[in-house]
Formats: structure tokens, sequence, C-alpha cells
């Protein structure tokens, strides 16, 4: 099984821990994903259905309004009969009033491939406990992944860390097994290095189905495989989720941050070490006084450049803080995947 | 200011060790793992302020507290001028050091006796060098010290000395100590100067009471324990108290009375001339009553409690105290009693010329004396007739005297040959005995029954300007009462006795072997009251009549505390009263055929064994508050009190030191000035750790990523 699922380029799978028994329902605290998803959040996902905006394009039957009729109760419309068409589906009534051989046609269901990517750098290990951006990050794919496969959609995960991807779970699988697996490899990678957001994208890209549902996580704050490419490596990034948009993807930007990178407390005089946990940029020594201002300006303009284009593009941006509780942010992600109008739900207070 | 160490000045260069460590050895800053180091940039401001200094008060009080503790390290002092004047040449000396009560006054916050022994370490110092110097003081069991060339051996022997607790009550005058001095000079060999440093207070007990030369002719030089210059405080005391009797109030009651006095400071300037005390009264634990006293300068100002004994009680300790805590001379501000509920000093007196006529009539002037205010209660007094005394001493022989504290023989003839030995026996056994003499008295006869017993032997009765080289005059005047007598302890100034005139005196044999004191004398320098110890008892001898027969002492204002203190005097060798008062350092004879035991106020337990003449003595009465005796299956009691002469803390003008001016020597004596440093900077320290907590709380605490 880890050969066959070892993608080239990709890091090595993690070592399959031993077999754990996983529910149906993904939700007992022993289970690898009920560890992801605080039970609160669990509680309120129990009858809650995912759902999106458009038209999928599955392989399989499923829940999901399919962008192509099928094999379902609903009336579509009518067509002509051509050679070869089942008679089976002939409309004898249309027949007889249009008098020529017409077909009926029925709306599909089908099936929703859920794609997670997940930056796992070392940006991600920001916070403690539950308001660490990582475990909050978990806890929304968690969420997503257990939704989709209680109504039995296919999960794939994708994952950045280390200078390296890891796309060996990319493509979308349905099943306990995958679900296990998929909470197997969110527990057992730690936030290390940087995530290489142009390899992942050009490695998840080739594995999407067709207008698959794929949700980046990340705090995108600083993306750059170096210390001065920043800005082009994010540029590049929301390119190449814009041309996904235009595949028929529907693609929403998940933006985890922390309280603390949202309103950078530290206005003593004291002097404070600033070290990169991404170990990509220099360490800084000041007092945060001096630093206050200038960063929440410049971390504000960022945020607004960031609004800016992903509506530019099409592509869904949701903005959580890791302070807020983790249900109001699932809720309000669920509620901009159903199409409802919002922008993002955290702002910087900038300094005037 | 001097300072003893000045090359650890050199320390002060470690003040720069604070500065650069608030430069350079600042606190490391708190790391923070952080995710959008993207949008940190560190401004200028931010750069310079790296090496500015953060915390300028925490800088300043460092570095104050390494300049003091750099500073007490050298040891700073001041050197004063001593006036120390010693004789120039080298010499053998005896420092003479006065271990008074009235050493313990505070001032400037160190005791006189401290002041003292600094004095003593000037001197020493001083002394040229060859000299030879030893060591007394007035405290009789403190050190002596023979001169030696070591000066070090005083010094030790001071410093031993006063680490036990002194000065103390019942301490020699200076010039009672004087011989003792003397006679440690003479026992060095060689014909060297011989000089005695008597260092003290120039109290009247002082350096006030020295004479110039000692015996041996031995050069005495006082020094003061502090300039006459400097201020000195005021302080209370208590100088009498005692108790009577009140059964007007209740049987079983009394009134407790006290007697207090402010003895002014060195000056009256700055003074509140009436000041207000309170005064305590306890009885055994308990607070029974308080009051507050308004005391001006100088006046003895009496204060009266009333307290009943109840009724399982007979006797009980009490203690009046002053309640003011700051007295810079605590140990006389409390006296101790004990109150009885029978405690009268019984008197016979043996009338020897009854007359009709008051005027001459001997026991009506003694018992109105006794009958004047406190005595009443205080004294009984009984008359006998000469033939009723004869006729009881034969019938009861000495259980005639049984329950008698003092015998009067008033005017008496002498008392009959067979009467006479048993008077002489209860003397001996500690009754008091006092003879008033008149037309009746038969010197040769007193002689020749109680003269073992007479001060001085009687000559004969003369009519004053009568006897030999006494023409001019009809009367003889009365001289000052001499205030130092154990008889008159307590009482002050003039006692009212100098108007007398005496018509008519008793001469006396002058015997240089026959140890006696005098009382009172006449102006002419002739005894007019005199008084002996015998055995345990005492005995004291009027040379004039008690009545007006011979003088007009009776009508004197002095008559009736000289009869009250007299009487008193007599008794209180008997232990008269059962709960008689003890000023420190008075020794205590007990009749008794075996042990007794002493419980001091500290507790401690004295065994005393009788002599072969059936007495046991008791010498160690230095500590005032209550003593408990018990002899066999009998418990009595006493209590000490300090003499109130050793609260007077009035200086007297001293005579010029008798050294000339080229002997004197100045010395420098180092006085310490760092011990006052050690409090400022246990201030600092406290600030410093303040400042330091309020720097720690005052920041933010570190996030970690």
């Amino acid at each position: 099984m880890a050969d066959r699922e070892r993608e080239p380029g990709g890091l090595p799978p993690p070592p399959r821990p031993a077999a754990t028994p996983a529910t149906s329902d993904g939700g007992d605290d022993g289970n690898a994903l009920g560890r992801l998803v605080p039970a609160p959040l669990r509680e309120l996902l129990r009858a809650r259905p995912l759902l999106v905006r458009r038209p999928v394009w599955g392989q399989r039957h499923g829940r999901h309004a399919a962008a192509r009729a099928g094999l379902g109760l609903d009336f579509r419309d009518h067509r002509a009969y051509v050679p070869g068409d089942d008679p089976r589906r002939l409309d004898w009534r249309a027949v007889a009033r249009r008098e020529r051989l017409v077909l009926r046609r029925t709306e599909s269901e089908d099936e929703l491939s859920l794609v997670l990517v997940l930056d796992g750098g070392g940006g991600m290990a920001y916070g403690e406990g539950p308001q660490q951006k990582l475990a909050y990050a978990h806890a929304i794919a968690g969420g997503l992944a257990w939704m989709a496969h209680r109504q039995g959609d296919p999960v794939g995960l994708s994952l950045g860390r280390q200078q390296a991807v890891d796309v060996s779970l990319t493509r979308p699988r349905s099943g306990r097994e995958r679900l296990s697996a998929l909470a197997q490899r969110l527990t057992e990678a730690p936030p290390l290095g940087r995530c290489p957001w142009i390899s992942l994208m050009n490695e998840v890209a080739p594995r999407l189905p067709r207008r698959s549902l794929v949700v980046v996580l990340s705090d995108l704050l600083d993306p750059g495989m170096r210390s001065d490419d920043a800005d082009e490596v994010q540029d590049e990034l929301l390119r190449g989720l814009a041309q996904l948009r235009a595949r028929q993807h529907d693609v929403v930007i998940v933006q985890v941050l922390h309280p603390d990178e949202l309103t950078f407390p530290w206005a003593e005089r004291s002097m404070l070490r600033f070290e990169d946990l991404r170990e990509l940029r220099a360490p800084l020594e000041a007092p945060g006084r001096s630093l206050r201002d200038e960063y929440l300006r410049r971390l504000a303009a960022h945020l607004h450049a960031l609004d800016d284009r992903c509506e530019a593009e099409g592509l869904v941006l949701v903005r959580v803080s890791t302070g807020q509780p983790v249900q109001d942010a699932f809720m309000g992600m669920l509620a901009r995947l159903a199409g409802e109008a919002g922008a993002a739900t955290v702002e910087v207070e900038v300094p005037a | 200011m001097t300072l003893l160490a000045p090359a650890l000045l050199l320390g002060l260069l470690g003040l720069a060790a604070p500065v650069i460590a608030h430069l350079l050895g600042r606190e490391p800053p708190q790391p923070i793992r952080f995710a959008a180091m993207r949008f940190l940039h560190a401004t200028e401001r931010s750069s310079t302020q790296r090496r500015a200094i953060q915390d300028w008060p925490l800088l300043i009080v460092r570095l104050l507290l390494l300049a003091l503790l750099v500073v007490v390290l050298t040891r700073p002092s001041s050197t004063e001028q001593t006036g120390v004047a010693v004789v120039g040449e080298p010499h053998d000396a005896v420092v003479l050091v006065d271990a008074s009560r009235s050493m313990e006054l505070r001032v400037d916050g160190r005791s006189l006796l401290e002041h003292a022994i600094d004095q003593v370490d000037g001197l020493l110092a001083s002394l040229p060098p060859g000299s030879r110097v030893g060591l007394l003081t007035t405290d009789p069991d403190g050190p002596r010290e023979e001169p030696s060339a070591d000066p070090d051996v005083v010094r030790d022997a001071l410093e031993r000395w006063k680490t036990d607790g002194h000065p103390r009550a019942g301490a020699w005058t200076m010039a009672e100590a004087l011989p003792g001095a003397t006679a440690l000079l003479q026992r060095v060999e060689g014909e060297r100067p011989r000089v005695v440093y008597a260092v003290g207070d120039a109290t009247a007990r002082g350096l006030g009471s020295l004479p110039k030369a000692a015996e041996g002719g031995a050069l005495v030089v006082p020094v003061p324990a502090i300039d006459a210059e400097q201020p000195r405080p005021e302080h209370v005391a208590i100088e009498q108290a005692h108790w009577e009797p009140a059964p007007e109030l209740d049987p079983r009651a009394m009134r407790i009375q006290a007697a207090l006095r402010r003895h002014p400071a060195s000056s009256l300037d700055d003074a509140a001339p009436e000041r207000r005390v309170p005064v305590v009264l306890r009885v055994g634990d308990t607070e029974l009553a308080r009051t507050e006293v308004v005391l001006p300068f100088g006046e003895l100002v009496p204060v009266e409690f009333t307290h009943t004994l109840s009724s399982e009680q007979d006797l009980a300790p009490a203690v009046i105290a002053l309640d003011v805590p700051d007295d810079p001379m605590p140990s006389d501000d409390t006296r101790h009693l004990w109150l009885a509920a029978d405690d009268a000093i019984e008197v016979v007196v043996v009338n020897g010329d009854p007359s009709e006529l008051r005027a001459h009539d001997e026991v009506w002037f003694l018992s109105t004396a006794v009958g004047v205010g406190d005595d009443e209660q205080r004294l009984r007094l009984r008359s006998l007739a000469p033939d009723q005394l004869e006729s009881r001493v034969r019938e009861q022989g000495r259980q005639a005297f049984r329950d008698v504290d003092v015998l009067v023989l008033a005017n008496l003839r002498a008392p009959s040959p067979d009467v006479a030995p048993t008077i002489v026996e209860q003397v001996h056994r500690g009754m008091g005995l006092w003879i008033t003499v008149g037309d009746r008295v038969q010197a040769d006869a007193y002689n020749a029954r109680l003269g073992e017993l007479l001060p001085l032997r009687m000559r004969e009765a003369v009519r004053v300007g009568t006897a030999p080289g006494r023409t001019e005059a009809r009367a003889e005047g009365m001289a000052p009462a001499d205030l130092a007598h154990p008889a008159f302890r307590g009482l002050r100034g003039d006692l009212g006795l100098t108007g007398t005139r005496a018509r008519r005196v008793m001469l006396l044999e002058p015997d240089p072997q026959r140890e006696h004191q005098i009382a009172l004398s006449f102006t002419s320098g002739a005894p007019a009251l005199l008084t002996r110890e015998v055995g345990v008892g005492r005995v004291a001898l009027l040379t004039t009549s008690i009545d007006r027969d011979w003088a007009d002492l009776p009508l004197r204002p002095g008559f009736v505390p000289m009869i009250s203190s007299m009487l008193g005097y007599l008794a209180s060798a008997d232990g008269g009263g059962g709960t008689g008062q003890l000023v420190a350092g008075e020794v205590r004879h007990f009749r008794t055929e075996q042990a007794i035991t002493i419980t001091t106020p500290t507790g401690q337990q004295l065994s005393l064994a009788p002599d072969d003449e059936g007495q046991a003595v008791l010498e160690d009465t230095y500590v005032p508050g209550h003593y408990r005796v018990d002899i066999g299956d009998t418990q009595s009691v006493l209590s000490v009190a300090v003499d109130p002469v050793e609260s007077d803390t009035q200086w007297q003008a001293l005579d010029p030191t008798p050294l000339q001016d080229g002997e004197r020597r100045h010395v420098a004596v180092a006085v310490p000035r760092w011990r006052g440093l050690w409090w400022l900077i246990g201030l600092l320290l406290a600030a410093e750790a303040v400042l330091r907590l309020r720097s720690r709380w005052g920041g933010q605490p570190a996030r970690r990523g």
C-alpha cells in the first residue's frame, strides 16, 4: 500500500502506525481525527452537510448536484434521439406531442472531491495549546474531512513542510482507511521549515479530479523560500490558485492567524529578540514599542492586498483568528462555501 | 573626620562596575519565536536605545550602595580632642572609675559610664612611656588591677566589667573608694609621682566628693566623663515610698505614698516648666491604679494611692513605678514595697521626769511628734515609768522587750543595775536604744551600766558659756545636719534645726577608739546627736534634752522628721515594722539560730548560716526589689530601693585640674562614625530590591512560539 501511494518527487510517507479502530463517524476520542477536532466542533457538525455553491463533477453518485445529466429522478430536459441511445429513456408522451423521437434527461448527483492543502511550515507553530495555528488548522481540516467522509465524499491531503511536499494522499479517496491515514499524517507532521508553495501547487494541480473543492490552510504571512522572494511566491501561489478556479475547482483559502500577529502586544520598552519560526530570516533585537506601529501598518497593507487579489481572482478567502472559537470560524467558512457573501472575518487595527 | 583605613578608598574605583554593567551587561532580551518576521523592521531609535542606561534610579541606588560600603570599610572616625590632662613625666597611676547609679544617665544615646570608658581609653593612650597604671572602680565587686606597665590590662578589665551590666546601685562614693586607690598605689615601689585619675560624673557622690589630694600624697585628677558644657537630659525619679495604715477607711486599708522629683537638665532654656508624668501602682502582677503627676523642676511632689488588702492576704508585694519609657535613667523609676496587715514600729518611752507641765514632759513632745501626720500609724508609742520598766524586766526578763523595736530612755537617771544587762543584751540582739539626757541623768551611772552601748561616754552636764573657753556665749546653736548619716537618708536640705538654741548640754569623753557617727552637732563642734552600732542593734545619744528643759529643740520644724527618721533608723536594725526597707548595698543582720534562705528579686536563693553569736548577715542587697526571708517555718520580707541620693545628677562645680598646663596632654580619640552608615546601607538595599521588583513586574511576559 505504501509503495502504491508513493508519488514521484514527494516525501516518503511517514511510517504507518499500528492500525487503530476507526468508528464510522470518526468522532471517538480514541481516534486520531477525534483528537484533532475539538469536541464542541464535532457536536456542532454532527447533522450538518458539507455543501458547495456550484455543481460538481464526480466520478460516482453522490449527494451534490452534478454539472451533467444523469440517472436521477428530477427532470432536466429533452433531447433528440440519436442512434445508439437507450430506447428505454424515450419519453413517449413527448414523442406523441412532438411526433419525433426525443429522450428524457434527468438531473444527476455526484460526489464531491475534497482536497486539503496544508501549510506545515514552521510559521504555523506559533501559539500554544488550542491557539497554535497548526492545531487550529488541523481542527478545520479534520472537521471538513470528517463531514466529507460522513457523506461519502473522497478526501485528499497535500502537505508542504521542511522545504518538501507530501502529495502521497493528494488523490481523493473515501472510506475509513483514508480518513484514518489522513488523521495519522496530520498528527505525525510537526510544523517545520518552510512550505514550498510553487512545488506543492505544481504537484497538486495534476492530481485534482474535476471540479474539486480545494481548501488551502495557511497563515500566508511569509510564503517565500528565501528572505527576498515572499512577494513573488505569494503572487505565483495566487496565480496558481486562480488557474485552479478557472478550471472549475472551488478554491477556498483559510488564512489562520494568531491574535499576537494581529495585535502585536509587545508595546513595552524591554528589549525583545524575535526569531523566525521558519528559520529563514535573521533574528531581530529591539524594544517592542519601536516595532509595533510599523509592523501593524505593514501587516494591514499585506492583508488588504490579499483581500483585493482574492476578490479579483474569484477565490474565497476566509481569515480566522485562533483567538476565536474554532466552531465559529468553521461555521463562517461553511457559509462562504454555500455561497453566502462575506469578507474576511478578522481585521487588523492599524495605529493612527 | 579621618579614615582609619584610607587605602580602601581605592575601592571607589569599583563604582565603575555598575555603570559598565548597566551599559554592557544588560539583561538578555526575551526571545520570541515569531512567524510574521516579514513585517518587522528595526527603527533607528531602537538601535541607539541598546546603549542607553535604561534605569537611572536603580543605577544611582547601586552606586550609592557601593560608595557607602567602601566608606564604611575605610572606617571613618572623627578625632576629638579629649582634653585629658596627665602628668607629663612617667608616673604610677590608678584609674578610679565611678560605678554609681548616676553613671547610668544616658547622654547622646550612651550612658555616662560608656563615655567614661572612652575617656579612660584616651587617658591610657596619653600616658607617658614608662608609666604604670592600675584600675579600681567604686563597685565593691568591681575589678581591681594593680599598677602595671601594660595599659591593656586596664582596658580588658574594664571591658569585661562593662559587659556585666554595670553601673549599679549601692556603689561607694568616689571619696569612699579613694583610699582603695591610694592603697593600690602604695604597693608600687619607687619614688615616682603617684596619681589617681578619677573618671566619673561631677555629682555630689562622684567627682564632687573628692579631695584634691589623697592619703600618701597621691595627686587626685578629676576627669569628667563628659564636658561640663555638654547638654545633659532631665530625668524623673521616685525618691521616697512608704505606706501607712488607713483604719478610717477600712481595717485593712492603707495609704501608699511616694515622693517624685524631676531632676533638671543641664540647661533649662528649652525645658517645659511643668511635666506630666504617669505613675502606676501595681500589687502583685496587677496594675491597680494609674495617675498623672505634674512635676516642676527640683521640687519633691507627693503622690498617694489607697489600697485595701483582701482578707486572705496578709502580705503583698507592691510596686510604684513611673511610666516614662524614655527616661534616661530608668533604674530610679521604680520602688518596691511590701504591704502588710500589721507593720508598726513599737516604741517604748521610759519617762524619767514625768511632769504635769507639757513643756517639761519628754513623753508629751515625743508622742506629739510621733502623732503628727503619717507617723501616727507607723509608730506605736507606749510610755512607762522607770519602776514599771524595772518590775517588768525583773518579772519577765528578756521577754519584757519581746515586741519592743526601740527603747527610749528619756531623762532617766540610769537603768538599775539589774535591768541594764538585759537592755545591753537586747541591743546586741537588734533592739534600738535612744538615750536623751536631762537634769536627772547621772553620767557615771550610765557609763558604768550602759558604757559599752554609748557612742561616747558621758562626762558631765554643763551650762553653755560656763564650759572652759566658752564664756562668751549663753546658748549653743545647731549646725546643719549631716545628711550622709544613714538615719537621715532620703531627707534633703536644711532639716530646720539650725535655729535651735541649747542652754545646757552633756559633755562627752573623746574616744577615738570608739566607733560612732555624729548625726547632729552644735555650732561649736560638740556632738549633739550620736549613733553607734552595737552588735545587731543601734544606739543613739542626744546630748541635750528632748523637751524644753535644756533646749528649744522641740519647737523647731525639723524636730518631727528628726524623731521619725531616728526612730525608724533605730528600729530598722531589727527589721522594725516587719517589712523594712533597705537601700541598695545596705547590710542586714538577722538574729537566728538556724540557717536562713533569702530569695532575691531575680529568683536566686541565698543560704545564710548564723555565726557563733547567732547572727546571719545579708550583704548582697544590690538588686532593688522584693526579698523573701525564710527562717525555719517563719517567713519575713524586706524590700531594697535605690538610695535617692544616687539619682541626683546635678553637677557640681569642679576645681580646676591640679596639673599645670605644661603637663596637659590633649589626646585625639578616634570616635567611630561608621556605625550609623550601616542603617543607610540597609535602607538602600531595600530600595534596590523594590526598584528591581518594579522593573521586573513592569515588563511584558514573553510569549514563545
